[in-house]
């Protein structure tokens, strides 16, 4: 079978050369030269791709890989890409439902970015067939806009979308065998070494002093919002304009990630001054060392609440209470 | 003399009784602080429901009180989600309605003559004061110091983390709802440190009233399995734990079952299977403590070995199993979205687009609980020097709650109640040591030192006490201060930021004098007064529950949110040309149009500044009609001004919102005051609407559906003769002549 194959191939790209048949040679030949994925385009392949008389859908992706563009998009987007033209490439094929996958690049098409006057990667266009059963009157590519970044599943629903009603090649995801191994292993593998340690490890476990050392970590985090630079992706800092750094972010809905760091340190100074005055204080048996460290642990807890309340009064202006220092 | 006779009240028996009879007074009057801190909006504006869900509830109630129980329960809404309607009876948690019905019944029975709607406004107050009562019990479990529960139930009195859900009129399920979790907590605790039938019962009752008031009972379904695992890890089994946690789970799921709205939910959906899980695995523990009685030491480590594994082994699968073939529901999205933070901004967009189901910004956790926040990490930590069952119950609540409140600014609801419990632990931990007037003396260091054996490393040391007076008034007198001001901040917060009820809107006059701004109103009686009472009202789904409500009209879709694609379709015709909005106004019955408009008054919360969801929501059913990207100009911005993309200017919304606007201003001037931007000069068209009702400043705005044309022409014609424009000349068939062939 696939000897036959390659020979027409020859065949038709010789024909191609020398007689310039029409379009079901390309489709023929791209179709062949695409089995693994998407056809690497140049201007030149491109242009001749999409040249007006075709009987077949051309999807083509406009994208700008080398590092040099830092399109974060186009990288991510670029496996999801593949899987795509691979499983559609690999699945049935349809006698009359012709589909060609091709990618071209920035590198390549420099030309086709700008006969299209595009000023963004990565693009998706579909052209539809001139000629053939699923002809459209209007052969203007359809155009898809990456707004955000989106999986092969939601993009083979909006190549499913426009093309013809019918059966078409599903969307084969490759199970990852690689990560279930990884997984398995790295599960045994920490079970063996839990055994192996567990003469060593099991003091730490059950230390209670780790324990709410964590838990203390963890409710600070939470409180000083980390969750929210986590879900929203706040900037660290930003400038305040005229060069300097902006430590605390205007508006009361608001934050950077510097600025949480800076609350979760005052929240952990207020909370340990407490805890001293609370625990550690009653315990101390030297008198005068007990006057000192209440005197300490007191002006600490004042200065810094009094700190806090003046962070909060930048966040709030209409905040009407303070305390002395700040 | 005096000194005698306070000797006589402070000492022995009667001392007993006098702190008692204090310990009540003090948490009467906690209570009486609690309702009276929430009732800034009656005394401001008036006796009214606040907001949006409240609407519903009241609608509701007034429904159970006019039809008895049984037809409530029973009750099918055809007034809502025209054209399908909506099982309300099945479909809501009937515990608030039913709580308050019950106490109007109460008062008509001893001749109080009461208003349903007095009931409603006044529940969340009156249950606030409960509140404070329980978290006292609560935080007595959890200290020896009868002073840590009086400070709990003082901070979670005024606390505006729990006000914020429970002034007068905001008549939500949370109102009781948080009565119910704290108390619920209080009897588990109770329970595990019997280990009595009877409080695991009772906890069980108190569990399924939660579930029957509020969607939260999650929470405890969740929280009450992890701390009996945690404790299991910890080899803390013992039978009080068998016991109370067995009574509950058999219990506490029958009861929760009874509620149509959860029904099989707790053996069927994911968020339910934990509780389950750790019931099986404490009755294999139970099952191993029976057996070790008898066998020896190897032969039962073999046997528990070999057990652990094929339980493990036969569950996971079995779990596995029953979730892919689908009998167990996968999690529910509200829940799932906790974890998976970016789970809900891609695959539900209409959880992700309500305000308050955003990340939790840190002004808003201070704003909400002031100084208790920082004496909450304390407490936790005390919480560990201790460490008996309960605190256990306390580190494992606050980490949670914690966690939870970061993420969704609702749930620092749910984390209030552990704050104000570690708080107090913390602060009365200080005043207990500082607020005594009596000096260490050598007798009690020595007393002290005989007891050193704690492991903990900070309380390794004896507890000596405070040598100095100044040392004392120094902290005393600072804890103080901070009290003062915590109480402070409370009022202040209250009455400025949480006693609004968003229906009638407040502002001031540049001589200082308040003016009320009370346009939804307005709008709402126009039409119950004005339209038929059949009229369907389009509105987006903020406002279904008030048109419900206070108009009285049926709507599209509510807050209720449950049909997805039936607001995809309110969006689309809000979002698309007439043309195409016209035929789906015209198959849903619509007979008025009501959209929320701020830009003359500066009320940022208007429709257009929602317009992106709707687009949003609308897209995710047609996204080959409705584009987000249409809706933004070239250059990425949302804009209204005359940069405004075409599908933008020919939206309904965008025309029905700017509709004659620029009437009100002189030529070209015309602004809108939310967006900041001047705006075209002239005046959408409306084709197919006409302009019903304009509110006093401009807030609503309502639109008629036309009827179709007697003429049999289409709208934009008929609009186009009655302006005595021309017709246009029928202009010649566009497109390749053809060969005409029959």
């Amino acid at each position: 079978m696939k000897p036959w194959n390659s020979l027409i191939l020859c065949f038709s790209l010789l024909s191609g050369v020398l007689a310039t048949k029409p379009s079901v040679d390309r489709f023929e030949k791209y179709q062949t030269l695409s089995r693994s994925g998407p056809v690497g385009l140049d201007s030149t392949s491109f242009a001749e791709l999409t040249t007006a008389p075709r009987d077949y859908y051309a999807v083509v992706l406009l994208t700008a890989l080398d590092a040099r563009y830092g399109c974060i998009m186009c990288r991510e987007f670029d496996s999801e890409w593949e899987l795509m033209a691979r499983s559609w490439n690999k699945g049935t094929k349809l006698d009359d439902l012709k589909v060609v996958f091709g990618t071209l690049d920035f590198d390549h098409g420099k030309a086709v970015f700008q006969k299209l006057m595009l000023q963004t990667a990565p693009v998706l266009l579909l052209f539809p067939p001139t000629i053939g059963p699923f002809a459209k009157l209007d052969a203007e590519p359809v155009r898809y806009d990456f707004t955000s970044p989106i999986g092969a599943e939601q993009l083979y629903s909006w190549i499913g979308r426009h093309l013809p009603e019918g059966p078409k090649p599903p969307l084969v995801r490759p199970v990852n065998y690689m990560r279930i191994v990884s997984a398995i292993t790295i599960l045994m593998g920490t079970v063996t070494l839990f055994t192996v340690l567990s003469p060593y490890v099991l003091p730490i476990v059950q230390n209670r002093n780790l324990w709410a050392a964590v838990s203390l970590i963890a409710i600070l985090l939470f409180t000083s919002g980390q969750m929210f630079n986590h879900i929203r992706k706040a900037p660290y800092v930003a400038g305040d304009g005229q060069g300097g750094i902006s430590y605390f972010a205007g508006g009361f809905q608001n934050q950077f990630g510097m600025e949480t760091q800076i609350v979760a340190a005052i929240y952990a100074i207020l909370s340990f001054a407490t805890i001293a005055l609370a625990l550690k204080v009653p315990r101390m048996e030297d008198v005068k060392g007990q006057q000192l460290a209440v005197l300490i642990w007191g002006a600490v807890l004042f200065v810094t609440y009094s700190l806090l309340l003046s962070v909060f009064k930048v966040k709030n202006g209409g905040y009407p209470f303070y305390l002395p220092p700040f | 003399m005096a000194e005698f006779s306070l000797d006589v009240l402070l000492k022995g028996n009667s001392g007993k009784n006098t702190r008692g009879l204090l310990r009540i007074i003090i948490l009467l009057t906690i209570a009486a602080a609690a309702v009276a801190s929430r009732l800034f909006s009656v005394i401001r504006f008036e006796s009214i429901i606040h907001e949006f869900d409240p609407w519903f509830n009241f609608r509701a109630t007034k429904y159970l009180v006019q039809n008895g129980f049984y037809s409530f329960w029973d009750w099918f809404d055809d007034r809502t989600w025209h054209p399908l309607g909506r099982v309300t009876g099945g479909t809501l948690y009937p515990g608030l309605m039913v709580t308050s019905g019950v106490i109007y019944h109460i008062l008509r029975f001893l001749t109080i003559p009461v208003d349903i709607r007095n009931v409603c406004v006044l529940l969340a107050p009156g249950f606030s004061g409960l509140t404070a009562l329980a978290m006292y019990l609560l935080t007595r479990e959890m200290s020896h110091s009868p002073s840590a529960g009086l400070l709990a139930a003082a901070f979670m009195g005024i606390t505006p983390g729990y006000i914020s859900r429970s002034v007068a009129g905001s008549y939500d399920n949370e109102a009781i709802a948080i009565f119910l979790l704290v108390f619920t907590f209080f009897l588990w605790i109770k329970a595990v440190k019997n280990g009595s039938i009877m409080w695991g019962a009772l906890t069980a009752l108190f569990y399924g009233y939660m579930v029957s008031a509020w969607g939260g009972y999650v929470f405890i379904t969740n929280l009450i399995p992890l701390h009996v695992f945690v404790l299991l890890c910890m080899g803390r089994y013992s039978s009080r734990l068998y016991i109370s946690y067995t009574t509950w789970y058999a219990l506490g799921t029958l009861g929760s079952m009874q509620i149509p709205f959860v029904g099989f939910l707790p053996i069927r959906n994911s968020d339910h299977m934990s509780a389950l899980g750790v019931f099986g695995l404490l009755q294999l523990v139970a099952f191993a403590e029976f057996v070790r009685a008898f066998l020896h030491g190897k032969q039962f480590q073999k046997l528990l070995t070999s057990m652990v594994l094929l339980t493990f082994g036969l569950g996971f699968t079995g779990l596995i199993i029953l979730s892919v073939s689908g009998v167990i529901a996968p999690w529910s999205g509200r829940f799932y979205s906790l974890w998976d933070t970016g789970y809900a901004k891609i695959h539900i967009p209409i959880i992700a687009s309500v305000s308050e189901h955003q990340p939790t910004a840190w002004p808003a956790f201070f704003f909400d609980l002031n100084f208790l926040i920082w004496l909450f990490p304390a407490g936790v930590f005390i919480c560990f020097q201790n460490l008996k069952d309960e605190h256990v119950f306390v580190i494992i609540y606050a980490v949670l709650a914690s966690y939870f409140a970061g993420v969704m600014v609702r749930l620092m609801l749910t984390l209030t109640p552990i704050v104000c419990v570690a708080a107090a632990l913390a602060a009365s931990t200080i005043l207990d040591s500082f607020l005594v007037m009596s000096k260490p003396t050598p007798e009690t260091q020595a007393k002290a030192n005989a007891d050193k054996s704690k492991a903990f490393s900070s309380t390794r040391n004896p507890v000596v006490g405070i040598y100095s007076y100044f040392s004392k008034a120094v902290v005393t007198g600072s804890l103080i201060i901070y009290l003062l001001m915590f109480v402070a901040h409370c009022t202040w917060v209250t009455s400025n930021a949480y006693s609004s009820p968003s229906v009638v809107l407040a502002s001031r006059l540049p001589d200082g004098s308040q003016h009320i701004i009370d346009d939804y109103r307005e709008a709402y009686y126009w039409l119950r007064q004005n339209t038929e009472d059949n009229a369907k009202i389009m509105s987006w789904w903020d406002y279904g529950y008030q048109i419900g409500g206070m108009a009285d009209r049926p709507t599209l879709v509510d807050n209720n949110t449950w049909n997805n694609t039936h607001i995809a379709t309110v969006g689309k015709a809000m979002s698309s040309r007439e043309e195409v909005s016209y035929p789906i106004l015209r198959q849903h019955d619509v007979d008025y149009v009501l959209v929320v408009f701020g830009g003359l008054l500066g009320y940022s919360g208007d429709d257009l500044n929602k317009f992106l969801w709707m687009v949003r929501i609308a897209e995710g059913i047609w996204p080959d009609e409705v584009k987000e990207r249409d809706f933004f100009t070239a250059r990425g911005e949302y804009r209204v001004d005359d940069g405004a993309t075409p599908t933008m200017k020919n939206s309904l919304m965008y025309k029905m919102s700017y509709y004659n606007y620029n009437s009100l201003f002189p030529a070209g001037q015309a602004v809108d005051r939310v967006r900041g931007v001047r705006l075209p000069a002239e005046s959408p068209t409306l084709n197919t609407l006409e302009e019903a009702f304009t509110s006093e400043n401009w807030i609503i705005r309502i639109f008629k559906v036309k009827d179709l044309d007697n003429f049999g022409r289409d709208h934009s014609n008929a609009v186009a003769f009655d302006k005595g424009l021309k017709r246009k000349r029928a202009t010649k068939k566009k497109g390749p002549r053809v060969l005409r062939t029959e």
